[in-house]
């Protein structure tokens, strides 16, 4: 089950829900007391997302990380793509602590707490190949206090930094990984933000992914197999980061060149 | 000035003698009907009357062809004006001296040049609309301009329940579009169309003519804060207010005043060939993206996809 984030602006707690989607996980969470009253059902709202491709833009022969993002963003440039800020997408790593581990053999399960300044009042959790819960912002707060169940690898924090630009009906978002100090790669988020159907409009996209990323344009998401004719959800877009963030975590036992 | 302009053509000296021969005949005219008017009178004799009225009114004709042969002669020596104007003697307005005061000449001038326009372009319209099948207007077929403000009061008034029909008719001959028929105003329907998951399109009615159509993405919102169907604000996406002036323009090409059903249901045929809108490529360059925007055009007949630059 996948809640849509949102975008909104106003916070308030949805504890009934994180109860619902992590009742397996969870011990005890408080109920939702009645005093607090309005516990409303997450909406869809209007700003919902579009068909969203991740992808990972492999550093220029004899350049930096950095050099690499210049090219590609005076690309966009050229084609007419307006600067419009900044974002920034991050990913932390929890185990299952060995307490909760029923049969002594079997390896912890890792958990993803991700964030996207797209929605910038949700969090997501994630499990690989696993469901994707969206929760509010809170839930950090609630991953502290469940230490005992969940612990954070906290060298494994990684994240992606950037410039978002708008084209058209398009949003481009390019990124540098950066895990620790160090940089270790160039993300590239596209978003065709009027469909909701991801093979609807995965043709159009390539076609504009080809326009500025040439022959490093990917391949088709392996998020898209599964999703048939269903609606493209922002879940999905953290599902394709939490997979190039482990991609490129292990790229790092391989020194690559060119990376400074 | 004046005698600079004019002196190649006319020869203003026979010109003032034309004039005032035509003085001259104008009052050898007037003698001939006052002649006529007084008759016989003043002798004492009924013969010496007549002789002296018949001498009276010979000499005055007379004289009248003498002037008038005058005349004749005179205006030939007059010359003609430069024929080769465009605007031939009308042209003649430019030399008045007053010009700044009455602009007469230069409106004129304006005048030609927009009738003129007005032809070209009217001609090359009535080119295109006789391609047509179905016109707004229904003067092809023989329905005379007089007739026409009458006959559309009658289609204006047809009962809500055959408007419903007419639509769930429509609703069921296209699975992958669903039309919602609400009236939140009185009489008139607003029709709530989502196409596939692709699109939504508001069309509002006025009984089974369309009179406003708005093209929104499957995403968006097409209600106000209030709850009501929101029927003035356009998508905030490029590609969809493109396809919403593609489909005001439909609006004007289907159009068939004595069968407002078939003209719905030719309108909702086309509308449905957007099911495909991020899938087809452009069946004339082949590509998806023109300037960002997928074909957004689909041809009134054929309802093939193509970018709005790259149809005919
Ligand atoms: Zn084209």
């Amino acid at each position: 089950m996948c809640f849509l984030p949102r975008r909104e602006r106003e916070a308030s707690i949805y504890k009934s829900l994180l109860q619902i989607d992590l009742k397996d996980y969870i011990v005890s969470a408080e109920p939702p007391s009645p005093s607090q009253g309005l516990v409303q059902p997450y909406v869809q709202t209007s700003g919902t997302m579009g068909v969203t491709c991740v992808s990972q833009m492999p550093v220029a022969e004899g350049k930096s990380v950095q050099q690499t993002v210049e090219i590609l963003t005076r690309k966009l440039e050229l084609l007419g793509a307006e600067k419009q800020g900044t974002f920034c997408v991050d990913c932390e790593t929890y185990h299952t602590a060995a307490s909760t581990m029923g049969n002594q053999g079997q390896a912890g399960k890792l958990m993803y707490v991700m964030h996207n300044s797209e929605y910038p009042l949700s969090c997501f959790a994630l499990f690989e190949n696993g469901p994707c819960l969206i929760a509010d912002a809170n839930f950090d707060v609630l991953m502290v206090k469940l230490k005992g169940f969940f612990q954070n690898a906290k060298a494994n924090k990684i994240e992606s930094r950037g410039t978002r630009y708008q084209y058209c009906d398009f949003l481009v978002k390019v990124g540098t990984v950066t895990m620790g100090p160090s940089a270790r790669g160039i993300s590239v988020e596209v978003e065709y933000c009027p469909c909701v159907v991801a093979n609807d409009c995965w043709n159009l996209l390539m076609e504009f992914m080809q326009s500025f990323m040439g022959n490093h344009t990917p391949g088709i998401p392996s998020v898209f197999g599964n999703k048939h004719d269903s609606i493209y959800s922002p879940g999905d877009t953290m599902a394709q980061y939490m997979e190039l963030f482990n991609k490129i975590r292990k790229q790092q036992q391989v020194p690559v060149a060119g990376i400074r | 000035m004046a005698e600079g302009v004019l002196s190649p053509g006319v020869n203003l000296e026979a010109f003032s003698q034309a004039i005032a021969a035509i003085q001259a005949l104008r009052s050898s005219v007037t003698r001939v009907f006052d002649c006529l008017k007084d008759g016989m009178r003043n002798k004492e004799t009924l013969e010496g009357r007549e002789k002296s009225f018949v001498s009276c009114f010979q000499e005055s004709l007379h004289s009248v062809s003498r002037d008038l042969s005058e005349l004749e002669r005179l205006s030939n020596l007059v010359g003609k004006p430069s024929e080769n104007h465009p605007l031939h003697n009308s042209g003649l307005l430019s030399l008045d001296p007053v010009q700044d005061k009455t602009p007469l000449y230069s409106q004129l001038l304006q005048a030609y040049k927009w009738s003129n326009k007005l032809q070209y372009h009217a001609g090359l319209a009535s080119g295109l609309l006789n391609q047509q099948s179905l016109k707004r207007s229904a003067n092809q077929m023989g329905v005379s301009a007089k007739r026409r403000p009458k006959a559309q009061p009658t289609t204006l008034v047809l009962p809500p329940q055959y408007v419903d029909d007419v639509i769930s008719r429509i609703d069921r001959m296209f699975p992958e579009m669903s039309i919602h028929l609400s009236r939140p105003n009185g009489t008139s329907a607003m029709l709530l169309v989502t196409l596939g998951k692709v699109l939504k399109v508001i069309v509002v009615m006025r009984s089974l003519f369309i009179d406003r159509t708005i093209v929104k993405g499957y995403n968006e919102d097409v209600h106000t804060e209030d709850g009501k169907v929101d029927i003035w604000s356009k998508s905030n996406y490029q590609v969809f207010q493109k396809v919403t002036d593609h489909a005001t323009t439909a609006l004007l090409h289907y159009q068939l005043p004595q069968m407002p059903d078939v003209v719905v249901r030719s309108f909702m045929t086309w509308l449905r060939s957007y099911i495909k809108l991020f899938q087809a490529p452009c069946q004339r360059c082949g590509k998806f993206l023109q300037d960002g925007l997928p074909p957004t055009w689909r041809d009134f007949r054929t309802l093939e996809a193509f970018h709005d630059t790259c149809r005919q």
